[in-house]
């Protein structure tokens, strides 16, 4: 899958799209949705929060494009709206709540998804999925998307010292979560064999 | 020092596996295409203006029906006509009368020990010893049947 930093259109697909051509736009959407859909859901386990959160990125997107000014990749932009959005949906009480609720409704992370995966990476990837939202996007972006402290402090609206902070505290759950033998889910109880 | 060099090759080794997991992953299908997005945009934006027309005409509802309770509750304030009002007046209070079976009994024993003292202050105006001793029994047994009296009451009262 092509990162959704790396993704870049050129001057006249661009023109096309801001001038409305439906074509343009299609092939737009065709080349970024599943790149962002990607990273929103890193940021956010739930998949159907983040169809809706991939559809406002979307939204956003072409009704900004005239805003974008070409100075860094394409996909740079779209991923700050991403992200935007996704924090904005963090802060929201309304977003809080239906986290809470789908958590319990939903598999954070589809078993689909990790077929051809060796087991490290589907425990590394399930590790991710039982951290905070807050603290998985934190690591996400340091770790992954290669933001400094600054920027996800801006992000945030916090200052530099909480991005630190939620970074040690992200690693230090997952090398707990890792170092697990058995996770909670796979513990299975045996049953008491009957006396001879 | 030992521990933070431990904790940041640890770290190292966390980032690397995150960076292959990001390459490993794959490109997640969307579950809507360009059209169907639009229309999902279409349909929240008329749902949106749909709730908001809902709670405007609520709120409109709310202001109507608090203005008017409170005109009808002004209106409520009319001049009643004093049939009326003696009609809806209760009576006078009566005494009320708590131990009926005890209480006239009470009453005629007061009375009558009451009497027996004027009688007995009489008596002893006009120096009749006789009379004195006589009326002062007959006190005395009237302060005592007015104790059992008053004893039983206590009693009963008690049960």
């Amino acid at each position: 899958m092509q990162r959704l930093a790396e993704i870049e259109v050129t001057a006249e697909e661009l023109a096309a799209a801001r001038a409305g051509d439906r074509e343009a736009r299609r092939a737009l959407f065709e080349r970024v949705a599943p790149a962002a859909l990607g990273i929103i859901r890193r940021l956010v386990a739930q998949r159907s929060m983040a169809e809706d959160l991939l559809q406002d990125t979307l939204i956003a997107m072409f009704e900004h494009l005239g805003d974008f000014r070409g100075e860094a990749p394409f996909g740079v932009w779209v991923r700050s709206i991403a992200v935007s959005r996704c924090l904005m949906a963090f802060r929201s009480p309304w977003h809080r709540a239906r986290v809470t609720f789908e958590a319990w409704t939903e598999d954070s992370q589809a078993l689909g998804e990790s077929a051809g995966r060796t087991s490290d990476l589907i425990d590394l990837d399930r590790a991710l999925a039982r951290l905070s939202p807050v603290t998985r996007t934190v690591v996400w972006l340091y770790d992954v998307e290669g933001w400094s402290h600054d920027e996800i402090a801006r992000a945030f609206e916090r200052s530099v010292s909480f991005s630190k902070s939620q970074l040690a505290r992200g690693h230090a759950r997952l090398r707990t979560e890792l170092q697990a033998p058995v996770s909670a889910s796979a513990l299975v109880i045996p049953l008491r064999s009957p006396e001879k | 020092m030992i521990a933070m060099d431990s904790d940041d090759t640890r770290d190292a080794e966390l980032v690397a596996r995150l960076k292959r997991l990001d390459a490993g992953a794959g490109a997640p299908a969307p579950g809507f295409d360009y059209d169907a997005m639009l229309a999902r945009h279409a349909n929240g934006i008329t749902r949106a203006r749909r709730h908001a027309a809902l709670a405007r005409v609520t709120a409109v509802g709310l202001v109507v029906a608090l203005v008017a309770a409170s005109l009808w509750r002004l209106d409520e304030r009319r001049v009643v006509p004093n049939e009326e009002i003696a009609e809806v007046r209760p009576s006078a209070p009566q005494p009320r009368i708590v131990r009926a079976d005890t209480y006239f009994a009470v009453a005629a024993l007061e009375d009558h020990i009451a009497s027996v003292d004027d009688l007995l202050n009489d008596a002893r105006l006009r120096g009749g010893t006789d009379d004195v001793a006589r009326l002062e029994r007959t006190r005395a047994e009237l302060i005592a049947s007015y104790q059992q009296v008053r004893y039983a009451e206590m009693v009963s009262a008690n049960f």
